[in-house]
């Protein structure tokens, strides 16, 4: 399990991302006291900090520069200030993302998740019932034949695979695609999805995607 | 200064010259003084008089004149105090002085109040700030706690978020300090950046946002550019006609001299007599008035902050059919630099 660590001042945030960041099935613990703030976070040797550009006391981008004097790890910067200069800066001192107050939950946890997997290199699952898939050809291939896939066919079926076998939501789906720059509505999804399945089917995997009512979708 | 104004301001002292002259020779008449001694000093009498008048006259004209002639020439009036050379006569002095002190006092006052405006510029700008902080922890218990409600909560919660940076880039725009900044920006990412904070409220009417030829850089400020789309697309979303799907899309076009970035909703367009106002403050128009109740602020600030930026906003739209606006970027090698 990855352990997030967030240094943010607001209470009411504070304890609103532990919980969501909980809920999304991650380890999270947080600054309380911001004496010292860049030892206590090195020392709870977090996977990835989300840090507040505006902390009390000390500024965030000097945390920054301290945490990254003494150890590697991913940083996503919470910036409040609505200019270009804050963001410019944050990478500027080696952030490795950052994101703008108020932000859409369901981003915040996307970026988190590819931040992580860009710094652990895991290779996402290439292969699904001796089907291979090349990303960049859009193509799954089989000894038989090779299907094409959409660039939204083959999002949604990555996001699926990399969670083989768990309840991926509507919403999951919908934010990926909105991250690629597929700016769809939930028909389009639903269409999507549909020819997906048929698509897989055509490749012999009959019933890969399993829907659950309201929940969203599984990866058999 | 005109000489027949001259004369004419002069006249009581014309009309005395004259009655003193009169009196004298009427004396030295009775007098019996000599002829010639009469005429002679009728004569210096009014000689001096036309001296000591030609004198005045170039004196007055030259400084009234150039008084006048700067006056025109200058594009602040207000400035006519530093411009003027202090005259040799007294009256020419005393102006002077009171121009001085008035524009002295001016100064004064006109510093005052940008002071405090731009207190209360620092003090809005602390003040979104602030408001942020509860509404980042609200769209996050909404978030937590998934239900119903809290949709609906969510769209509350983005409007309010709207209307706050609405503030923040009105104050932003009216003020005349430089605050942003201009370089590269990708129109795709500033593009994907506005949809994922619309995406809620996007998906909640069921608009499909397209986007083509986004592969483009162009020089602005990157935070402004975002405002200026979110501002379009609340209007789009404001004025969805309900007669089919709606669309949106945006698309950009590449030029030797300059990039135009489309946006083009299929909502139910502005009348025609409404076009030539809808970028002036306050205006509602017929759209405004029905249905939705409309500030006419957001496409206000919208065209002022294009303006700053040095980009050209223009609209076109056909009523029931479709609204499109153009945003023109030039090409300018000066703003570059690695």
């Amino acid at each position: 399990m990855n352990k997030i660590y967030i240094a943010e001042d607001d209470r009411s945030i504070r304890e609103e991302l532990l919980q969501l960041l909980k809920n999304a099935g991650y380890a999270a613990e947080a600054l309380t006291d911001f004496q010292d703030p860049a030892e206590k976070i090195i020392s709870a040797a977090p996977d990835l900090i989300l840090l507040d550009i505006n902390l009390p006391e000390i500024n965030g981008e000097l945390i920054l520069k301290e945490i990254r004097r003494k150890i590697d790890v991913p940083v996503i910067m919470v910036t409040s200030r609505n200019s270009a200069t804050d963001e410019a800066l944050s990478l500027s001192y080696g952030a490795d993302d950052y994101i703008t107050k108020p932000y859409d939950p369901t981003i915040l946890l996307l970026r988190i998740s590819a931040v992580l997997k860009r710094s652990s290199n895991k290779a996402s699952n290439r292969t699904y019932n001796g089907l291979r898939i090349n990303p960049a050809k859009g193509a799954l291939i089989s000894e038989k034949s090779e299907i094409i896939l959409t660039k939204n066919e083959m999002i949604i079926f990555q996001l699926l695979l990399d969670r083989q076998g768990e309840i991926v939501t509507r919403d999951e789906l919908m934010t990926a695609l909105w991250d690629n720059n597929e700016f769809i509505n939930d028909n389009a999804l639903t269409v999507n999805i549909s020819r997906l399945r048929v698509k897989l089917s055509d490749a012999g995997q009959e019933n890969a995607i399993e829907t659950r009512k309201k929940q969203g979708y599984i990866l058999k | 200064m005109k000489i027949t104004e001259f004369f004419k301001d002069r006249i009581f002292l014309y009309i005395s010259y004259a009655a003193a002259l009169g009196i004298i020779l009427l004396f030295m008449n009775a007098f019996h003084a000599d002829a010639q001694l009469i005429i002679i000093s009728a004569a210096i009498f009014i000689i001096m008089i036309i001296v000591t008048e030609a004198w005045e006259i170039i004196r007055k004209k030259t400084f009234y004149d150039d008084l006048k002639n700067k006056l025109d020439g200058l594009d602040r009036k207000y400035l006519i105090s530093e411009m003027t050379e202090i005259p040799d006569f007294a009256e020419g002095k005393f102006i002077c002085e009171i121009f001085r002190e008035t524009n002295k006092s001016m100064c004064e006052n006109i510093a005052a109040y940008r002071r405090n405006s731009a207190e209360f510029r620092e003090f809005i700008e602390m003040w979104v700030h602030e408001i942020k902080l509860p509404v980042s922890s609200l769209l996050l218990m909404c978030h937590n706690n998934r239900s119903e409600i809290n949709e609906k909560f969510l769209e509350q919660l983005i409007r309010i978020d709207g209307y706050t940076d609405t503030v923040l880039y009105y104050s932003r725009s009216e003020n005349a300090e430089k605050d942003y900044l201009i370089k590269e920006i990708s129109l795709q990412r500033t593009v994907s950046n506005i949809a994922v904070k619309n995406r809620e409220i996007l998906l909640l009417h069921n608009i499909s946002l397209q986007t083509e030829g986004l592969e483009k850089n162009v020089l602005t400020d990157g935070k402004w550019l975002e405002f200026i789309l979110g501002q379009l697309i609340s209007n789009s979303i404001k004025f969805i006609s309900p007669l089919r799907e709606p669309e949106i899309l945006i698309s950009a076009e590449e030029f030797s001299d300059k990039t135009i970035l489309k946006y083009r909703d299929n909502g139910i367009g502005i009348p025609e007599s409404d076009i030539p106002y809808i970028f002036e403050k306050s205006f509602t128009g017929e759209n405004g008035r029905n249905g939705t109740r409309s500030t006419g602020m957001g496409l206000y600030i919208v065209k002022n902050l294009c303006s700053r930026l040095g980009h050209k906003i223009s609209v076109n739209s056909q009523k029931g059919r479709f609204t499109e606006f153009e945003i023109i970027f030039e090409k300018n090698d000066f703003y570059k630099f690695d």
